[in-house]
């Protein structure tokens, strides 16, 4: 009992502090994961297992976390280290390709190809952050689109606002079409041990279908706003692509590493190659063809975020090895009784709400061993209540400014240029699109899976 | 090559500061910035003044925004830095000015041509001084004051290290009810004319 009360406050004083920004999220999360191994599994527990089993050392020795013999998931608990290395391989990449000019110029290559026109720029970027978001963390995605997008907006006299809203939903839409999109859905899919082939024919098809939706709903949201164009009559100078490249040696590397990371991706479940090989090898790729600059891409790695995700799998462990979480997904078990249909949308809604004022990656990790409780005590398909907590969480943090990091970025990309977007702008467009979305994932999953 | 000079006026509401500020401007014959920095600031952004003015001088809610790989979705907080990177290249270009509040005894710190000066005042002066000029009752002119007051504070102590009028970060601190606002201006331009000849 000790221990649990224990458990719980360390974890509302970490969600406190993380809020409360006071001190940096990742010496939050380590400081509250140490205490979690001292005074829970030390002082309370007496358990060294219960540390060894969080700590997850072991998991570096076994052949199932670089090469998956056979296709059955396996949950494991405690550091996520497969998470953490594909994470770090996978900024290395995105570093990379930033170096090279990759993202400028396919940004200004897209804007080129539809000649400059600021409505084809909103769909054709709304669909681009879509994609790349699948592959790339979101943050990447919109830092550069957005950078673009306020350039074309003075280069073409239009508010760059509503481009911004739009691309930052997308991205966050993107995120939840793929494993590797959005830090929750790597969370849940190493953690349940479900593949990049089993997001995008799951989480994948609802993210495409409300994209579509999605395009539609912001056109019309924003089709009067990018018209009002003022014609000054002057000459206007359209920058070239091929200008963003900084060396096309690095160029075609980046590229090279980029399709090989996607279809390295694409196939990881026939190949057997788990996201934490994938993470190491392009992770050392990119260092090795990087040469002299391979020093420079290491310091520029965000390792804050890194550590952040470890101290965050210990205090995850502490909640799980204390039992918390079971009594939390006791609480959902019996709110929705034996309704299942009820169970969904309990999960799917309240862990929109939740991310959408919330950082959603301590909010998944902690719903992870909630609902594998859930789906053990209902005889539930434990895919289905992934797929829900990974809709509910990537969208639900979509719905305001703070929600998600990538709009945080956006918003400030923007402000930066003097284009603010407070709270009423940016809740005005994407709460009801939030909301039109979670309705599509919690529809589809219906129809689907019952 | 005459001496770069800027006077910074950080001050409570209702202590008659920005009046001072005015004044050392005229005596001095410097340009002052006050709400017009941000016009300025749009100008060279391109965008709307009224965009940005909200924001002006007011404290972000902590509980609403987040920073994410150093960057900050607070409005509030881009404003305050734009004038402050603003302040810092006119600083830098070797100008001379008046700049009233905006953190500048903090921002434009390190500066040889920097004087900065906090007014204060007494409540009861202070409220008087509201009362006339806004025509409301004493308890609407001691709420005013105190949400100003309140409202200047955070904005101040959540930009800079020091705390807002604590006298150690400023050059002078000078209550104005002491000697009324035109001996103050007296006072503050003999202390300003008397530091220009030593420096030199």
């Amino acid at each position: 009992m000790m221990a649990q009360i224990l458990a719980g406050v360390i974890f509302v004083i970490m969600f406190v502090l993380i809020v409360s920004e006071k001190i940096e999220r990742h010496i939050v999360s380590l400081m509250c994961g140490g205490l979690m191994i001292v005074l829970v599994f030390g002082i309370c527990m007496h358990s060294p297992d219960a540390i060894m089993e969080t700590l997850s050392l072991k998991s570096f020795m076994t052949t199932n976390f670089w090469y998956q013999v056979n296709e059955s998931a396996e949950s494991s608990t405690g550091i996520n280290w497969a998470t953490i290395i594909f994470i770090a391989g996978m900024m290395l990449m995105v570093e990379g390709m930033g170096r090279a000019g990759f993202f400028r110029w396919l940004c200004l290559g897209i804007a080129k190809a539809v000649r400059y026109q600021t409505i084809p720029i909103f769909i054709t970027f709304m669909v681009m952050s879509s994609v790349l978001a699948m592959f790339i963390d979101s943050i990447t995605v919109i830092l550069f689109l957005a950078a673009v997008t306020v350039e074309l907006s003075r280069l073409l006299k239009f508010d760059p606002v509503p481009m911004i809203i739009a691309e930052i939903f997308c991205a966050n839409l993107g995120g939840s079409a793929t494993m590797c999109g959005d830090p929750p859905n790597i969370i849940i899919g190493t953690s349940l041990g479900y593949s990049f082939g089993d997001f995008i024919t799951n989480t994948g098809v609802i993210a495409g279908v409300s994209l579509i939706i999605v395009i539609v709903y912001f056109y019309f949201c924003f089709r009067n706003d990018l018209r009002k164009k003022t014609q000054d009559g002057g000459e206007l100078y359209y920058p070239n692509p091929k200008d963003a490249i900084e060396s096309k040696k690095d160029f075609v590397i980046s590229c090279l590493i980029f399709a090989c990371a996607i279809i390295m991706l694409v196939t990881h479940a026939q190949t057997g190659l788990t996201v934490a090989t994938i993470g190491l090898f392009i992770g050392v790729v990119t260092l090795l063809t990087a040469g002299s600059a391979a020093m420079t891409i290491i310091k520029k790695v965000d390792y804050k975020t890194i550590l952040f995700f470890i101290g965050l799998f210990v205090v995850v462990g502490g909640l799980e090895e204390t039992r918390i979480l079971e009594l939390i997904a006791g609480a959902i078990s019996k709110a929705s009784g034996d309704n299942t249909m009820l169970m969904i949308a309990i999960v799917l809604w309240v862990s929109a709400v939740a991310s959408a004022f919330v950082d959603n990656i301590p909010f998944a990790a902690t719903m992870i061993p909630v609902i594998r409780t859930l789906a053990q005590a209902q005889g539930l398909d434990l895919s289905v209540l992934a797929w829900t907590l990974a809709m509910g969480t990537d969208i639900g943090g979509s719905a305001t400014p703070i929600g998600a990091s990538a709009n945080v970025v956006g918003i400030s990309v923007a402000a930066r240029d003097g284009h603010m977007i407070g709270w009423g702008k940016y809740c005005k467009y994407a709460a009801p699109a939030t909301i039109l979305v979670v309705l599509i994932s919690m529809v589809s999953i219906y129809v689907r899976y019952f | 090559m005459e001496r770069q000079l800027i006077i910074s006026v950080g001050r409570e509401f209702g202590s008659g500061g920005h009046v001072i500020a005015e004044e050392l401007a005229r005596r001095f014959e410097l340009p002052l910035y006050d709400s017009n920095l941000l016009e300025n600031v749009a100008l060279e952004k391109n965008v709307a003044h009224e965009g940005l003015q909200k924001y002006d001088e007011k404290p972000k809610v902590k509980l609403f925004y987040r920073t994410v790989r150093g960057h900050s979705n607070s409005p509030h907080e881009h404003v305050a830095n734009m004038q402050f990177d603003f302040l810092k290249r006119e600083a830098d270009a070797g100008k001379s000015f008046v700049i009233v509040g905006r953190c500048a005894e903090t921002v434009l710190k390190g500066n040889a041509g920097l004087i900065s000066i906090f007014v204060l005042g007494d409540k009861m002066a202070k409220r008087a001084r509201i009362m006339e000029k806004y025509g409301i009752t004493e308890d609407e002119a001691r709420r005013m004051m105190e949400k100003e007051d309140l409202k200047r504070k955070s904005y101040h102590n959540s930009h800079c290290k020091g705390k807002w009028g604590d006298s150690r970060n400023y050059d002078l601190s000078i209550n104005s009810s002491r000697l009324g606002i035109d001996k103050t201006i007296d006072m503050v331009e003999y202390y300003i004319r008397t530091r220009i000849e030593h420096e030199a």
